[in-house]
């Protein structure tokens, strides 16, 4: 029971203070659990991030689940992924409560103009983060720029494109695993 | 409230490879709910202000929209199944997943699909907020807006360059926007 709730205690923390994806939690994690209480290794911390990425599902909550499922069963499971998601929910959902009530007109309009501006600014970035770590060759490449011109003129569905990509990837990943054997 | 639960069980089983892939699948299934560009603009702001995993922002905000708190309860829930189904059947059976090429073969594929979408979705929010159209095809009613072009070139080069605080960012963004107005 005393680990259930510092589990709850820990995740809810991280949760909270954690800006922009769960990806930032790990840091205040691995502080509270594998060095400040001991009840995980780093070494487990950082096998359940790298595993909870190969997995479909929102990655944190995943590793939440994971984490507090080694160290106390089922109960833990659901008291540390209970943990990562309610302050996202409880905020976001009285942000959203909020924004429903702005008046879409004049001043506002107008600061809701340039954060909007902001936002696609930010997706760019995102963009190009992401190209940076995982576009390394010509397959790559190739297929990212299919999935933006079909995107960009609605020719397929995000889905579709989705499970397209998979089964391109494994076409070839099995072309690399013949020339190696 | 069905049909936006089941979305996103959908997008929640179909979200490999984190965020911004699953960003991009809320993109093009909220769209059949009516959600237009620039509540999608507004969410990834918020999703920039509010703490926690884009996802499960995504999934509470939508479902706030379209029909309350239950709803955002029932389509946050639905975004989470995956976890809850994964974890214990992965210790259960303890599979050496990652010895298998077959995984990491898989997730390359979705990473540079993911890569494609987000620009893809990058630059429709441009074009919505810079142009005023909302297919890139309708340029008849093309009508220019440069301070939302400033604003989207600073804020991508203020992030990719100097990594300023993305909510800084966006709080000097709805600055410059009110200050607009006066002008």
């Amino acid at each position: 029971m005393q680990t259930n709730w510092r589990l709850f205690k820990v995740y809810l923390l991280a949760g909270t203070f954690t800006f922009s994806g769960g990806m930032a939690m790990l840091p205040v994690i691995e502080r509270e659990l594998c060095q400040k209480s001991h009840l995980i290794s780093q070494q487990d911390l950082y096998e359940y991030t790298t595993l909870a990425q190969t997995f479909p599902g929102v990655i944190a909550l995943t590793n939440a689940c994971f984490v507090g499922k080694k160290i106390n069963g089922t109960s833990g499971m659901f008291v540390a992924g209970l943990g990562a998601i309610l302050p996202a929910f409880v905020l976001m959902s009285a942000a959203t409560a909020l924004y429903q009530q702005l008046p879409q007109t004049g001043l506002i309009l107008n600061i809701l103009t340039g954060i909007r501006a902001a936002s696609a600014g930010l997706l760019f970035s995102a963009a190009f983060t992401l190209a940076r770590y995982n576009l390394r060759d010509v397959g790559s490449i190739l297929l990212a720029l299919i999935c933006f011109g079909c995107t960009l003129f609605n020719l397929l569905s995000a889905p579709s494109l989705i499970i397209l990509a998979a089964s391109v990837g494994l076409l070839l990943g099995s072309r690399q695993q013949k020339e190696r054997d | 409230m069905l049909a936006i639960t089941l979305a996103f069980l959908k997008i929640g089983f179909l979200g490999f490879g984190g965020g911004y892939a699953m960003l991009s699948l809320i993109f093009s299934e909220a769209a059949h709910f009516g959600l237009t560009v620039q509540q999608f603009a507004d969410l990834n702001a918020l999703d920039g202000l509010i703490p926690g995993p884009i996802a499960i922002n995504s999934a509470t905000y939508v479902g706030q929209l379209y029909g309350g708190f239950g709803t955002a309860l029932a389509a946050t829930l639905a975004v989470c199944v995956p976890s809850l189904i994964i974890v214990p059947l992965y210790t259960h059976f303890e599979a050496r997943l990652n010895d298998h090429w077959q995984v990491p073969a898989l997730l390359k594929g979705i990473k540079s699909a993911a890569v494609g979408l987000i620009l893809a979705i990058a630059a429709l929010l441009m074009l919505t907020m810079v142009g005023n159209v909302t297919t890139i095809t309708d340029w008849s009613n093309y009508q220019a807006d440069w301070l939302s072009l400033i604003i989207i070139i600073f804020v991508a080069t203020a992030d990719l360059r100097w990594h300023l605080n993305p909510l800084l960012l966006i709080l000097l963004a709805g600055l410059l926007g009110g200050i607009s107005y006066y002008l």
